[in-house]
């Protein structure tokens, strides 16, 4: 093939600048690669989902009970717009698992053993489902069982409704309700010490008192039909029989948080790309501009030659779309690669039977055109200006850059700055624009790794608050069912034990306005000093002898301000309805509660010195006798240790936090590289004849680096606090989109968060900086000098 | 019009010989073109003195300009030897050479390389900073007739101004050498002669080795002598018994 004269010429200069259009490339990359990996993510997960919910057909509605007839299944089947009716009997259990010292909990679930699984169908990933002939069979899910590495043919101990079986694992398997396979409540998952199971309905029912009886539903309800008028109907039908407030996919924990990784997923998938498009743009532009203004002579001498400005113009849009090209070839490769390498840390935290990762094809495209978009933005008036300049005019070589003093030097500031700091702020001044640009690249930069040290100083600072701060007990135990002041005092009795905290915990629905939500509502000891309720500042809150303290989060969704009245519908017992104030607000960071001084929730529920549980620290000698005792009571359903959550937390934010920081901080380098570089670069090219002068008069090659470098010097000073600002905004952002109902961060930053981020910048600064002052070793001082301006 | 030529002017008077500065012998410089090479200088053998005025004379691809890189350490040659004040330059390391060029030579080139963003003052104060016993930049810009516009920008400045501040650059150090290529290439006549005359006033009233490149001729006669050149070789040095005042010269 033959290549058109222009199409040559464009090969060659791209050879000669190939350094700067690939670090343009690089950082529009960047934009590009987060943002076809954000929609992949979420294509992916969403697609994912979706599937798997229909396949296995997730539930619209879902209701949990004490106890009704199964006789009543046939009668929700009535209820309009209801498709498909599951009913089944759960419950908890602990575990005695060898080679752990603590018991570990789970849910056990029914499978109907007289006819198909509606909802919810298992997905089995390996072994069978359990036989109706035999005893003690269970399907194990599969996170649970990979942290154990038990596959079928392994037994385990467990206490089933205090009776303690040995159960057989006959298969591993997954179900649409555990994509986030976690305690109820729990913000990450602990797949060591909390797991799901699955047991034929009638030994089940058996095991849990429950025979010819079912204690939670699902229910499918039709495309289209509205589910709240469903919600209210299973509510009616249910209270006879104990039922709970009825609720929907979006009150349902897993489904839940999957959303809500997808909502923050989306406010991750515009805001960065624009950012980096944005810093593209002015580079390709700077870069464009720089070699228009150099070929001035080349344009004119095209256009007396009879090329037209359209071919001229379009010769040197070329040069953009190369960078868009290449951009977006890189970005997209990094893109897919990034996704992988999130959806694999996604396996950890939700199970489906397969998350692959799609490639967001229109993502692709969307991010060639936007990248397009911002680099033909970047260079479109370069270009007119070179075409529009008539040839006889453009072969004249261009008037001398004219200067003025400085601001600053007409302020009278720079008295005694010497002459290489006077040109830097001279040319600073006589170039606004490029200077912009340059310094809103680098605040950018140093603004970029500022959001993983937020992370990473937010999940210090809870780590702290929630298990320091407060919560100081060792371990919190839960009963099965609530238990009598004798519960309280068998707990004080196991061994070890060195000071006890009760407390009363009964499911309510809170509603404010047309707001509400369902929660636990807890009772506490006024004055507590185990588990202590905080504010934002890590200071005590007082419980009130009566009304409500509420998460600072279940305010902001409710509306409603403290001294304002909510109505409490508790959905236990008599079900009391209590209209109260809200008398405070506390700071958590992991789901929303309420809080009420114990001895009024007892006296709401008419009852006596009943508990739900207790707080207990323990003599650390002791602890292994504990755990035995523990493991051994079987009105005990799960016990929650403080250092053990702790040290599942730290690992599975470990992960992440590396990921992403490996991933920001790669950014920023890239950025701060590419605007030094390009700055640097261009910089040489423009003042080549005054650089060389230097060396002709005596200037040793580090003197003239200085003058160089001084420009530079100046913007980075001038970026950097900027940046800390940019990245304090950034952070605050990101914290905030990822501050849902299940999980939250509080927004903390440490100086040395801010300390590494201008440390990134400043060296990859300096690297680009030495790259381009060794051009400065080869520069032809002769050739630049003798030069026509 | 101003006269470009006044009747009368006294001779440059002559004066006896300063010490050897430069000592050349058989300076060759080869440069590969392609697959060809070219011989810029070929076998030079010179020797030039303190406060002497040299012009080299000669066409274009003669040597002139090789010769004056090679004298004033921007360029090294291929063969030969040249000693600066006894010591030997031929294969100096860059640092020396620089050193070299920041104390003992001033440069003057036909585009004046001025840095745009300093005005004439700080232009010449960029020397002062570096030098080791330089005058004052407000005394080079004097000598240079331009007291008035120190603080001007170069874009503010005629062609013919900014070359003097060009001079008055290359001078404030007090160097021994001037080394000028082509100092009046790109100037009209009356604003050329202004130029040289600088250039002269400096050679005269600190004994400055001048060595000026020049294809006018003309030019030859403000010199002690006249160095011709062709295809890298010295084809003759004519000395001048008189040397005639550049403000007498026209072209």
């Amino acid at each position: 093939m033959i290549l058109a004269p222009l199409d040559l010429k464009l090969l060659r200069d791209i050879g000669r600048m190939k350094g700067q259009l690939f670090a343009v490339s690089l950082v529009m990359a960047c934009g590009l690669a987060m943002m076809i990996m954000t929609s992949s993510l979420i294509l992916s997960l969403a697609s994912t989902r979706d599937a798997y919910y229909a396949k296995h057909r997730f539930g619209d509605v879902f209701s949990d009970l004490k106890r009704a007839p199964n006789a009543l299944r046939s009668r929700l089947m009535e209820i309009p717009g209801v498709t498909a009716v599951e009913t089944r009997v759960t419950g908890r259990m602990t575990l005695d698992l060898p080679g752990m010292l603590e018991p570990a909990d789970g849910t056990i679930i029914s499978i109907p053993d007289d006819r198909p699984q509606q909802l919810h169908q298992l997905y089995l990933r390996q072994g069978r489902m359990p036989d109706t002939s035999r005893r003690n069979e269970v399907v194990v899910g599969e996170a649970f069982a990979k942290a154990h590495g038990f596959r079928p043919g392994h037994q385990i101990d467990a206490i089933l409704h205090g009776t303690r079986e040995r159960l057989t694992i006959v298969g591993i398997g997954l179900s649409p309700e555990f994509v986030f396979e976690a305690r109820p409540g729990d913000t990450l998952p602990d797949n060591r010490r909390f797991g799901v199971f699955w047991m034929n309905e009638r030994e089940l029912a058996n095991a849990y008192g429950m025979d010819g009886a079912f204690n939670s539903v699902l229910i499918d309800v039709a495309p289209g039909e509205a589910t709240a008028p469903v919600l209210t109907a299973l509510d009616l039908q249910l209270a006879p029989y104990g039922g709970l407030v009825a609720y929907a996919r979006n009150d349902h924990g897993s489904a839940k948080r999957l959303d809500d990784e997808l909502n923050v997923l989306r406010a991750l998938s515009v805001a960065f790309p624009t950012v980096f498009l944005a810093i593209a743009a002015f580079m390709s532009s700077a870069v464009l501009t720089r070699l228009i203004r150099l070929q001035r002579e080349q344009i004119a001498q095209l256009k007396a030659l009879g090329y037209s400005s359209r071919q001229v113009g379009w010769h040197y849009l070329k040069f953009a779309l190369v960078i868009v090209l290449g951009g977006t070839l890189i970005g997209s490769i990094a893109g897919v690669g990034l996704g992988e390498g999130v959806v694999s840390v996604y396996h950890k935290f939700f199970q489906f039977p397969s998350l692959t990762f799609h490639p967001d094809l229109t993502a692709i495209i969307s991010a060639l055109l936007a990248s397009s978009a911002a680099a033909f933005a970047g260079v479109i008036g370069a270009v007119r200006q070179a075409v529009t300049l008539p040839p006889a005019e453009a072969m004249r070589p261009e008037p001398p850059a004219a200067f003025h003093t400085s601001l600053l030097e007409r302020l009278g500031l720079t008295k005694l700055a010497g002459p290489s700091f006077r040109m830097a702020m001279r040319n600073i001044e006589r170039r606004p624009w490029q200077s912009f640009f340059a310094a809103l690249g680098l605040a950018l930069a140093t603004g970029i790794p500022i959001v993983p040290g937020a992370m990473r100083d937010a999940i210090d600072y809870l780590m702290d608050f929630q298990w320091d701060v407060a919560q100081r007990q060792n371990v919190s135990v839960s009963l099965i069912e609530p238990g009598s002041a004798s519960a309280l005092s068998d707990m004080a009795h196991l061994p070890g034990v060195i000071s006890t905290e009760e407390f009363r915990s009964v499911p309510a629905r809170l509603r404010f306005g047309h707001q509400s939500r369902r929660l636990a509502v807890t009772g506490m000891v006024p004055g507590s000093r185990l588990s202590r309720l905080l504010d934002e500042s890590g200071t005590p809150v007082g419980l009130p002898p009566a009304g409500l303290l509420i998460s600072a989060k279940l305010a902001e969704i409710l509306g409603a301000k403290p001294g304002e009245m909510v109505r409490l519908e508790v959905q236990e017992g008599r079900r009391p309805v209590l209209e109260t104030p809200v008398q405070g607000l506390i700071t958590d960071y992991n789901g929303v509660a309420a809080y009420m001084d114990i001895d009024a929730l007892r006296r709401l529920m008419k009852e006596g010195r009943t508990i739900s549980g207790a707080h207990l620290t323990v003599d650390a000698l002791q602890w292994p006798q504990f755990l035995q005792q523990v493991k051994e009571s079987p009105r005990i359903a799960s016990l929650a240790i403080k250092n053990a959550s702790r040290q599942a937390f730290r690992q599975s934010t470990a992960e992440m936090i590396n990921l992403v920081q490996g991933l920001y901080f790669t950014f920023s380098i890239i950025v701060s590289f590419g605007v030094v570089y390009n700055s640097a670069r261009i910089a040489l090219a423009e003042r080549s004849r005054e650089l060389a002068t230097l060396r002709v008069v005596g200037f040793h090659h580090r003197e003239v680096a200085m003058v160089l470098i001084s420009e530079l010097v100046v913007l980075t000073l001038v970026a950097l606090p900027v940046g800390l600002l940019i990245g304090t905004g950034l952070a605050k952002g990101i914290v905030t989109a990822a501050s849902t109902e299940t999980v939250r961060l509080p927004f903390m930053l440490s100086a040395r968060s801010y300390a590494t981020a201008v440390l990134v910048v400043l060296m990859s600064s300096a690297v680009a900086f030495a790259v381009v002052s060794r051009g400065l070793r080869h520069l032809d001082l002769l050739g630049t000098l003798k030069a026509r301006d | 019009m101003p006269p470009l030529a006044p009747i009368e002017t006294p001779p440059v008077p002559a004066r006896p010989p300063g010490e050897v500065l430069f000592s050349a012998r058989g300076l060759t410089k080869v440069y590969a073109s392609g697959e060809s090479e070219v011989r810029a200088l070929d076998g030079v053998d010179l020797d030039l003195r303190a406060g002497e005025m040299i012009v080299l004379l000669g066409a274009s691809g003669s040597g002139k300009s090789t010769l004056l890189n090679i004298l004033g350490g921007l360029d090294v040659p291929t063969s030969g030897t040249l000693h600066y004040r006894g010591a030997e330059l031929t294969y100096a390391e860059e640092n020396i050479l620089t050193r070299f060029r920041r104390d003992s030579v001033g440069f003057i080139f036909q585009f004046y390389n001025l840095i745009p963003s300093l005005t004439a003052r700080e232009n010449v104060a960029l020397i002062t900073g570096i030098s080791r016993d330089p005058m004052t930049p407000e005394e080079s810009l004097r000598l240079v007739d331009l007291g008035d516009r120190m603080d001007n920008f170069p874009s503010q400045l005629s062609g013919g101004q900014q070359q003097r501040v060009a001079i008055a650059r290359a001078i404030v150090k007090r160097p021994e050498v001037l080394l000028c290529d082509e100092p009046t290439g790109a100037l009209d006549v009356k604003t050329g002669i202004t130029v040289l005359e600088a250039i002269q006033r400096v050679n005269l009233d600190f004994g400055t080795l001048a060595v000026i490149i020049t294809h006018n001729a003309i030019i030859a006669d403000m010199a002690d002598r006249v160095i011709h050149l062709s295809d890298g070789r010295i084809t003759e040095i004519q000395s001048n018994a008189r040397r005639r005042d550049v403000r007498t010269l026209a072209w």
